[in-house]
């Protein structure tokens, strides 16, 4: 058995030495001074710059309080609604239902355009009909804002709290709540003294988890932080790489970065492992009781209906209205749909940057979701299914990049691959895409192998099976189901990805998000909008296969 | 059919399995502690408490687990030699094993899972049929080749996992608590066609199980373990009748405990006092004792006479105490009687004389037969 192991350990070693890599470059370039592709010295001459920086104390405020109130502010509302479609008998509940499908439609930076499109301060939709309609002058919303920050990044952290929170409440062992019925307890104060503290747990993983990627995220604080002067920590990277070329000051800052992801990250397992034992509301098959909450019930239905409507139609309406039309500001977008025209989408489909941008990104992201989920079986196979020593180590390598956001990874590979043949090059961005993604497909995989009876792979040992026999015969087909679910999870991520692109792309090697991105920044709105809804009806037609043909489930 | 019934020249002359001086330290629990035995043929249970090590040579038997020392052979050939560093791998140690979950794997049918062994062995198409078939013969599950483990019941999956091992042809077959996972009455059934059923092969099998009644049933053979260590081998009557050692009393049968010290030995017999029994002399069957060993006495609680009159002259053992209790349990009956500081248990048969708990102010008479006691020497 242990000569058996050496293939799926050379094949974890690289998997694992890929990862590795930028993560280490990272924090050794952080180290040095000298522009791109230069080396000086060994010092703190970085560190020592991040940390007189007069922005360094309102950039941690800031950051702290863009994630946290997104996390609060995203995760109450999922956690709410949750409670309203699994207890209560509000009508119409059946709107929120669609929730774990809506992030898949919805990529990141569409949400971003069209909420920037709705509460710019001086062309803004909202802001213009104020003034037509009510005769306000002064500009009441704001996107550049923190406040608009925290609504935008809060709305996407909604489905995340929605779906952490949703199986608490549908799992629930009644008994718990009749047996605080018996004792005295009246249905509203039993909400409050036993349903919500149960759910407590499940709540703090959420947030935690939300205020993680509210730390990584990169759409919300370039496209409407750096506008509005407001710098996080994700945004100074960026600028200090992209505009600076400074990869000392970038890395450094990658650096202070990652160290508050990892904290993060830290309170997170705490959180989850202690929800683990909450072992009363981990039980299947108890069928709910659905509370008659009286006239409330409209109050609840007028809450579904406003989140439907403002978190996910109103977006969807905005994005499309102004991909058609010729260009935007306000008095045109309310000609709509007088001035209809197709000429954004013909821009954009003739444009060889989108067209190679969009071709690349299909290639890639399949490549990579196939690559990454095969190899991270692999790796978590070499972990607990072989007996070589030393695998654990794996399980460190392969959850690491978790701990690091995805730009700050991209910035280590842009470090490690300028000046070779790669740099420009779509490896650079696949390995880029793999190192991002790996976690959530390790994860995935060591989840279903552990819970894959060990009996099984041995009962294959010693009827004559090696090690390719029962990984090929037994493991792999065993773990169809969420091998599948991995596969499509991470085409999803990668095919909307801008973080990990946007510094890896070049000229003729574009990454269609990121071709997006450029758009909007230079100000090409109709034409962001018109590529987005293309991506959006790809990602559509994704979603439809893997429902129909693959037979995947959106709903729990 | 045929192929199962095969002649083996080589089983009358050399143990099949023979393990020698095997270690096993898990952390700092000795699984295996310097294990030696040889195993001619025929069936051979290892029993023992949970966490006896039993599991643990089971599996290193198998190449699953890797002894810390010592070698393990099959039919003469070195399997694991930690020593001269052999270490065939559990696919090319030709044996079969049937473990406690069965482990049949779930995305394949019933005829793909008995096919699985015979496929790597890359045998043709024809044969695969033709021996997968047979193997579904032997243990009864014809027509049922095409259906999917979940879709059959506990006792069907058994005989899958058996019949997934036995197509394969091993000379040896280990079986890991295979019944424990059954109810109680299909238990029963099964064991007794387990064990027709490895006779009619003619393999040797090495049964693993905590439950006793299985182990005397089942095998030719059978070894008491705990904590890492044989305690006993030898035949069921031997282990049941003559255990060499307190632990061995202790698990096997319905046995009580006593601490005594020998007073008299020779040919005739043993004579023990037990100072628990108001400093009683039992008599009891010769052991190799010298007067002064302190021992343990092993009385058989089924064996022992119970009246409320005295005994006759000349019955071995009579005790007198006081009955304090009684156990109704279907075909037994426990009786409890005091005698001196311990209360000893008396199992009585559904046909034995009932005796009156409250004759003559409670007073009861206990014969002990000579042939329910066993002396074993402590040191």
């Amino acid at each position: 058995m242990r000569q058996g192991t050496l293939v799926p350990l050379v094949a974890s070693a690289i998997a694992g030495a890929a990862i590795i890599t930028p993560v280490l470059v990272v924090m050794w370039r952080s180290f040095t001074t000298g522009k791109l592709g230069f080396t000086v010295g060994l010092n703190l001459t970085n560190y020592l710059r991040v940390f007189t920086d007069r922005d360094l104390v309102p950039m941690l405020s800031n950051s702290v309080i863009y994630a946290g109130g997104a996390a609060l502010l995203g995760t109450g509302l999922g956690a709410s609604l949750a409670w309203i479609v699994a207890r209560t008998n509000t009508p119409g509940k059946g709107l929120v239902e669609l929730m774990p499908l809506y992030p898949i439609l919805m990529p990141p930076i569409m949400k971003n355009i069209a909420w920037i499109l709705l509460l710019a301060p001086r062309s803004g939709i909202l802001n213009g009909m104020l003034q037509q309609f009510l005769g306000i002058d002064t500009l009441v919303f704001n996107a550049f804002s923190m406040a608009g920050m925290i609504w935008v990044f809060g709305l996407a952290c909604v489905p995340l709290g929605y779906l952490f929170l949703l199986p608490v409440f549908l799992s629930f062992d009644p008994s718990l709540e009749e047996s605080a019925y018996i004792a005295g307890s009246k249905p509203v104060r039993t909400m409050f003294k036993i349903t919500f503290p149960l759910a407590l747990p499940a709540f703090t993983s959420a947030l935690v988890l939300n205020f993680l990627r509210g730390l990584r995220s990169f759409e919300t604080p370039v496209l409407q932080g750096t506008p509005g002067n407001i710098k996080v920590f994700v945004s100074r990277v960026y600028d200090s790489m992209a505009l600076e070329f400074n990869t000392g000051l970038a890395t450094a800052y990658s650096v202070v970065l990652v160290v508050m992801s990892i904290i993060t990250l830290y309170f997170y397992i705490r959180a989850t492992r202690f929800s683990e034992r909450y072992a009363t509301i981990t039980g299947k098959g108890y069928r709910v009781k659905v509370i008659d909450i009286g006239p409330w019930k409209y109050l609840t239905f007028a809450a579904v209906l406003l989140y439907f409507l403002v978190g996910i139609v109103i977006p969807f309406i905005v994005l499309i209205v102004v991909s058609m039309i010729p260009y935007f500001d306000y008095d045109t977008f309310m000609r709509f749909p007088f001035n209809a025209v197709l000429t954004n989408y013909y821009t954009v489909l003739r444009h060889p940057s989108f067209m190679t941008g969009l071709y690349n990104s299909l290639i890639l992201s399949v490549t990579i979701a196939i690559v990454t989920v095969l190899t991270g079986i692999v790796m978590a196979f070499t972990i607990y299914r072989t007996r070589a020593a030393g695998t654990k180590v794996f399980e460190f390598i392969g959850t690491l990049p978790l701990a690091f956001p995805p730009l700050v990874l991209s910035v280590g590979l842009l470090i490690i691959f300028i000046g070779t043949p790669l740099y420009n090059s779509l490896w650079a961005l696949g390995l880029g895409l793999f190192v991002a993604y790996f976690p959530y497909a390790f994860r995935n995989a060591s989840g279903a192998i552990v819970n894959i009876h060990k009996e099984l792979d041995e009962a294959a040992w010693v009827h004559g099976a090696r090690w390719r026999h029962v990984f090929f015969k037994i493991t792999l087909p065993i773990l169809k189901p969420s091998v599948g679910g991995a596969l499509f999870y991470i085409f999803i991520e990668a095919i909307r990805n801008v973080d990990v692109a946007v510094l890896l792309t070049s000229p003729g090697k574009e990454y269609g998000p990121v071709t997006l991105f450029e758009y909007f920044r230079v100000g090409q709105w109709a034409e962001a909008a018109a590529g987005g809804v293309i991506y959006l009806i790809i990602l559509i037609v994704a979603v439809s296969v893997a429902k129909f043909a693959f037979k995947m489930k959106f709903s729990l | 059919m045929a192929c199962f019934l095969r002649q083996r020249p080589w089983m009358e002359t050399m143990p099949i399995l023979k393990v020698e001086h095997l270690s096993k330290i898990f952390k700092d629990v000795k699984a295996l502690d310097d294990v030696s035995f040889e195993f001619d043929h025929g069936i051979i249970s290892f029993l023992g408490p949970s966490g006896c090590g039993k599991t643990t040579l089971l599996r290193s038997i198998a190449g699953l687990e890797v002894p810390d020392a010592g070698s393990i052979s099959i039919a003469d050939k070195v399997q694991t030699s930690i020593e001269d560093g052999i270490l065939v791998p559990p696919y090319s140690r030709e044996i079969g094993f049937v473990f406690q979950n069965y482990a049949l794997w779930p995305h394949m049918t019933v005829f793909k899972n008995v096919a699985f062994g015979l496929k790597l062995r890359k045998k043709s198409d024809d044969e695969i049929k033709r021996k997968v078939m047979a193997a579904l013969d032997l243990v009864g599950l014809q027509g049922r080749d095409q259906r999917y483990p979940s879709q059959l019941s506990g006792g069907q999956q058994q005989r899958v996992a058996l019949a997934r091992s036995l197509a394969l042809e091993p000379r040896l077959i280990l079986l890991d608590e295979p019944l424990s996972n059954l109810d109680a009455k299909l238990r029963e059934e099964m064991r007794v066609e387990l064990k027709k059923l490895i006779k009619k092969v003619g393999i040797s099998a090495l049964y693993v199980t905590h439950d006793q009644d299985e182990a005397f049933t089942i095998s030719d053979a059978v070894v008491v373990m705990d904590g890492g260590k044989i305690l006993q081998y030898g035949t069921p009557d031997e282990i049941y009748n003559r255990p060499l050692h307190p632990f061995v009393a202790g698990f096997v049968g319905h046995s009580m405990l006593f601490d005594g010290r020998v007073v008299r030995s020779d040919s005739d017999g043993c004579l023990v006092n037990v100072p628990d029994f108001n400093g009683a002399d039992l008599i009891s069957p010769a052991a190799p004792a010298v007067v002064g060993d302190a021992c343990k006495v092993v009385i058989r609680t089924t064996e022992l006479k119970l009246s409320h009159e005295r005994f006759a002259e000349g019955v071995d053992n009579v005790l007198e105490g006081m009955m304090t209790g009684r156990e109704y349990r279907g075909g037994l009956t426990d009786h409890r009687v005091q005698i001196g500081a311990k209360e000893l248990i008396v199992t009585s048969h559904k046909l034995c004389p009932m005796i009156r708990i409250n004759g003559d102010d409670g007073k009861t008479f206990v014969s002990i037969d000579r042939s329910a006691i066993t002396v074993i020497v402590t040191h």
